[in-house]
């Protein structure tokens, strides 16, 4: 499988544009990006605020539809799939890590991990969950909610949760966003050690041009438009 | 893979933290207070009705009892045979028993081996000595007599009395006897005697005045059966008793009782319902974000929906389990406070009530949690990059829709008719309106206040007037409850107090029938020379309406029409040549000279009205011995309530004369002089003294339990009250949360905020007391002037007290729930949000 989709890429945009219509007209987000993303690179979608990278990172996972263009995730085009059919897509195939964490709040570290593979019907959650959460550096705040954890260590649980289901390709939203310099940094580094031991392809929105620097290929928006596309 | 048990482990467990985050707590207290409210009253009416059922049957001596003044068609018997139906007969009828010199009119029923199919007879071996049950019936030349009977007859036990041309042994004095026939007028002492014993009596003649008495009993589906047959069949003479009907006097005021508590708790419902609809809609708004992530993570709507509904169905199990225990051990105190109303013993509680209580629960949750809950099927997956987006908001009609179908399925279940629960669910959807245009206009009043208070207060108040339809349902809410509150007060203590200080002082209290013509002179006699006030005696000779304009009342009256009642029994006629002093003229002129003896008849409106009859229509009169046909000659109202003698029919002098007659008078006596009582009755054995004291007194005691029984009921519509209050201040809690942080952050002090919650909510109790005192004032201005034709004064106490009480109430618990707002720390606050 992970053969085949070396040769084709794993994300594809083609002419993906995005309007809104709002009470002062219709807006405009982002307009013909085109780009292809190939199994196990590593993509930072860069730009300032409001030049539409969260907008683009939401289209290409599959949380929302184009209003021009078309996507296609792991060989399948996301505009032939109703939301159902997106959902599990993303669920065999996507893992995500946002700036706020989404943690579920009334769930244990290792609850929120094995959420995921329970919602599969994978048989051995808890035990997979545990090691994810061992692998995090959290193995002695399994039981913890997210209330009793650090920014720091609520992010490495979302890590922990992005990769159970070992998905083909990760997306994170500012992932250090809302930590300090030192801890974004410890962050940075599980997430690029854990998508490289799993082999996924990454695929971050940022704003900070030090993590963009480490991944393979940049893809810089301004004004809803593809400005450069740099390996 | 497993994903359903997967997934039911996953809903458990989200609902298990839901709870320890208090997020369930109102939805669950909601839930059990509909639940507790329905069971208990299901136990109790479920009880309740088959003790009822089975002491009629006791009554009635079977599940069925035909009367008939012929002897029925071999057909109809045979009938019963097919239908697998037990029968057995009887024979009732008046008839003179005597010992020596000593006569008297006695209720003859003659019986046969078998008798009664249920229930039994019990007697004594001596007056008032101790009772037994016994399966036997008398020996052929033996009497069971009432013991009553024999200081008339001056005999005891083990005597002889004559029937006819028979000599009876009296064997034994009879207590209780099924069936027993007998009304108000007819109190004659009873006999009981063996059927073969009759013809050998030799009293019974064609036209003698005898009722035959056929007893059934059997499974309740033949039975059905063959009511269905015997019904089209049945002539207007026949009588038709069912268990349902055989019920005691106080029957009514316990079906009064079980429709109030009946309704009482579909308003408790209701108002959970309510709460509930709240509570569901914020534990749905705080589950977008789950929800969100969980889309993310690859869950598709119908995940969300056996994440999310398997929590509901757990949630309506654990209310229902609750609910019906509490339920269980309620419905004691129920049966506690209408105590001696109710049968002795009662049949234990059965699993019916159980079943009640769990649908209730489950139907609740549909209609009013379900709406909000399903809205998270519709929570967009973008929403973990865009916290904005919310799901699109219900349809109006999916929310009242679902609630309105619930509702009417709960009513149905509880009325069984369709056009009933749809007419009071119009008329209480009407009455709400108006009740809300009231709390709204009381609203809007309200914010007169608004000069001339501190910003504390004016910050509550705002919070008030900001969110008028959350406060127009809750003084809805609290209006009504305390509404039914005060007028159950007020119908307990006032109205009965009313009514009797406004009768005049020296209404009569006792009623006197059954005075034999030889006697009038002397009892008039008796009264005059023991300074005893009394009305005119009246005449009174007992027959049948036949027909009317020459068409049989069989013809004019389909078996079962509700009128049928009133004519098919005897009535009290009487005669009189002037017009009583609270009888009015309405049509027509009353006797003048020269119509003695002429064929007239004077009719009450009301019956008048109900059987169609005007003025020139011709009555036939059927008696015993003859028929009398008569013409309408005027029309009259009657004043029930005077205490006096009065009659649906009176005729002038001379034509009843034919026909037998007693007297029949009422008359005042004061407490303290009720030993004439015991003197008139050694006098005049034959008289049955009837008094009203005692039955006033019984009325007093039995208004007195039912409605506390209905307010104890109140007190869950007042908690389920409280339950809305509560889902309410939840719903704006995180608001609130927020403004008290920022107040506090600008230098506002707990004690202003204090201040503002305060005012806010004993603003709110005090309109809502404000409505109930308006509310209580009308409905009992209606009861007092159009029902019970009382003069009315203002209940000056219910304004004076329904207000303060509500902001009393409502102040306290508005306060307790808004302490988070003032307890914690704005920094905790602000950096939660």
């Amino acid at each position: 499988m992970s053969n085949h989709l070396e040769t084709f890429p794993i994300v594809s945009a083609e002419g993906v544009g995005k309007q809104v219509d709002t009470a002062a007209g219709n807006l405009t987000i982002l307009e013909g990006i085109s780009f292809d993303i190939h199994a196990g690179e590593s993509v930072a979608v860069v730009g300032v605020s409001g030049s539409g990278k969260s907008t683009l990172l939401g289209l290409l996972a599959g949380l929302d539809l184009p209003t021009s263009g078309s996507i296609r995730l792991a060989g399948e085009c996301l505009n032939d799939l109703d939301e159902d059919g997106r959902a599990r897509l993303r669920g065999e195939q996507v893992g995500f890590v946002f700036q706020s964490f989404q943690l579920l709040p009334s769930l244990t570290a290792l609850e929120n991990v094995m959420l995921p593979l329970e919602l599969a019907g994978v048989d051995s959650a808890e035990r997979k969950g545990a090691l994810l959460l061992e692998r995090v550096g959290l193995e002695t705040r399994l039981g913890h909610y997210p209330k009793q954890l650090s920014g720091g260590e609520q992010q490495r649980v979302a890590i922990a949760r992005a990769f159970a289901m070992s998905p083909a390709v990760l997306f994170a939203d500012e992932p250090t966003g809302n930590l300090d310099a030192l801890t974004g940094s410890r962050v940075n580094e599980l997430l690029f050690e854990l998508n490289e031991e799993q082999g996924a392809t990454l695929i971050l929105v940022t704003h900070d041009e030090k993590l963009a620097g480490r991944c393979s290929r940049r893809i810089r928006l301004d004004g809803g438009r593809v400005v450069a596309d740099e390996a | 893979m497993r994903p359903n048990a997967a997934r039911l482990r996953l809903a458990w467990r989200l609902l298990l933290r839901d709870w320890r985050a208090g997020e369930l707590r109102i939805l669950l207290s909601a839930l059990i207070i509909a639940v507790t409210a329905t069971t208990a009253i299901s136990f109790f009416t479920d009880r309740l009705q088959r003790a009822m059922l089975s002491q009629s049957s006791e009554l009635l001596g079977a599940d069925l009892l035909l009367q008939s003044p012929r002897p029925l068609d071999e057909a109809w018997l045979r009938q019963a045979d097919n239908e697998g139906l037990r029968h057995n007969e009887a024979l009732e009828f008046p008839s003179v028993v005597v010992s020596g010199d000593n006569l008297q009119l006695a209720g003859i029923k003659a019986v046969s081996s078998g008798y009664p199919l249920r229930g039994g007879l019990r007697t004594a071996e001596t007056p008032f000595g101790k009772e037994q049950d016994t399966a036997a019936i008398p020996a052929e030349g033996k009497a069971w007599v009432e013991a009553r009977l024999l200081p008339l007859l001056g005999i005891g036990v083990g005597d002889t009395l004559d029937l006819g041309s028979l000599s009876l042994t009296v064997e034994r004095v009879l207590t209780f006897e099924p069936g027993g026939g007998g009304n108000f007028f007819s109190l004659a002492p009873r006999v009981l005697i063996n059927r073969a014993d009759v013809p050998r009596a030799g009293i019974l003649r064609p036209g003698s005045r005898v009722t035959y008495q056929y007893f059934f009993a059997g499974t309740e589906q033949a039975l059905q059966r063959y009511k269905k047959w015997l019904k089209p069949l049945l002539e207007p003479s026949h009588r038709l008793l069912d268990v349902r009907e055989g019920r005691p006097t106080v029957g009514a005021a316990l079906d009064r009782a079980e429709q109030y508590l009946g309704l009482a708790s579909l308003v408790a419902v209701l108002l959970a319902g309510v709460a509930i609809a709240m509570g569901a809609r914020r534990y749905s708004e705080r589950h977008f974000d789950v929800t969100a992530v969980m889309r993310c993570l690859g869950a598709g709507q119908r995940d969300i929906l056996t994440l999310f509904l398997p929590q509901l169905l757990w949630l309506g199990l654990l209310g229902g389990l609750v609910g019906v225990g509490l339920g269980y051990l309620v419905q004691f105190g129920l049966f506690y406070l209408l105590k001696g109303l109710l049968p002795a013993t009662l049949p234990a509680p059965g699993p019916m009530p159980v079943l009640i209580g769990f649908l209730t629960g489950m139907t609740v949750l549909a209609g009013f949690a379900l709406p909000p809950v399903l809205r998270l099927r519709e929570v967009p997956a973008l929403r973990v990059l865009r916290r904005e987006l919310t799901p699109m908001p219900l349809r109006g009609w999916l929310v009242y829709g679902a609630a309105l179908v619930a509702m009417a399925f709960l009513m149905w279940r509880y009325t069984g008719s369709a056009a009933l629960t749809l007419s009071v669910l119009g008329g209480a959807a009407l009455a709400l309106l108006l009740l809300a245009l009231v709390a709204w206009g009381l609203l809007r009043v309200s914010r007169a206040l608004h000069r001339g208070v501190g910003v504390a207060w004016r910050y509550g108040l705002n919070n008030l007037w900001r969110r008028p339809m959350l406060s127009v349902s809750q003084i809805l809410a609290f209006g009504m409850t305390l509404m039914a509150m005060a007028l159950i007060a007020l119908v307990r203590g006032d109205l009965l107090s009313t009514w009797q200080t406004q009768l005049p002082k020296d209404a009569p209290n006792h009623f006197v029938v059954n005075v034999l013509p030889d006697k009038v002179d002397a009892f008039t006699a008796f009264m005059h020379s023991h300074g005893i006030k009394s009305a005119e005696l009246y005449p009174m000779v007992r027959g049948r309406l036949a027909d009317i304009n020459g068409e049989a009342m069989s013809q004019r009256l389909q078996p079962g029409d509700d009128r049928v009642g009133a004519v098919r029994r005897e009535l009290n006629l009487t005669w009189s040549e002037t017009l009583p002093d609270d009888n009015t003229l309405v049509a027509g002129r009353w006797w003048q000279a020269g119509d003695e003896g002429q064929p007239l008849v004077s009719v009450e409106t009301g019956v008048a009205e109900r059987l169609k009859i005007g003025l020139g229509d011709e009555l036939t009169f059927s008696f015993g011995t003859g028929e009398v046909t008569v013409k309408v000659a005027s029309l009259r109202t009657v004043q029930w309530d005077s205490f006096r003698p009065n009659f649906f029919m009176i005729f002038p002098p001379g034509v009843l004369d034919p026909f037998p007659a007693t007297y029949m008078t009422s008359f005042y006596l004061p407490v303290q002089q009720k030993g004439e009582l015991a003197r008139m009755v050694r006098q005049f054995p034959a008289v049955t003294v009837i008094d009203l004291d005692r039955i006033m007194e019984q009325v007093r005691r039995i208004l007195a339990q039912v409605t506390l029984a209905v307010e104890y009921v109140l007190v869950f519509v007042l908690l389920a009250g409280f339950a809305v209050l509560y889902a309410a201040l939840q719903a704006s809690l995180d608001e609130r949360l927020y403004e008290g942080a920022m107040l506090r952050t600008l230098g506002a002090s707990r004690r202003q905020l204090r201040s503002g919650h305060l005012a806010e909510y004993a603003l709110l109790g005090a309109l809502s007391g404000l409505l109930a005192a308006g509310g209580a004032e009308l409905i009992a201005y209606i009861l007092y002037k159009q029902v019970f034709h009382l003069d009315y004064s203002i209940k000056w106490l219910l304004w004076a007290l329904l207000p303060p009480i509500g902001a009393l109430l409502i102040g306290a618990a508005g306060y307790w729930g808004t302490r988070r707002v003032v307890r914690q720390s704005p920094l905790v606050v602000l950096n939660g949000i």
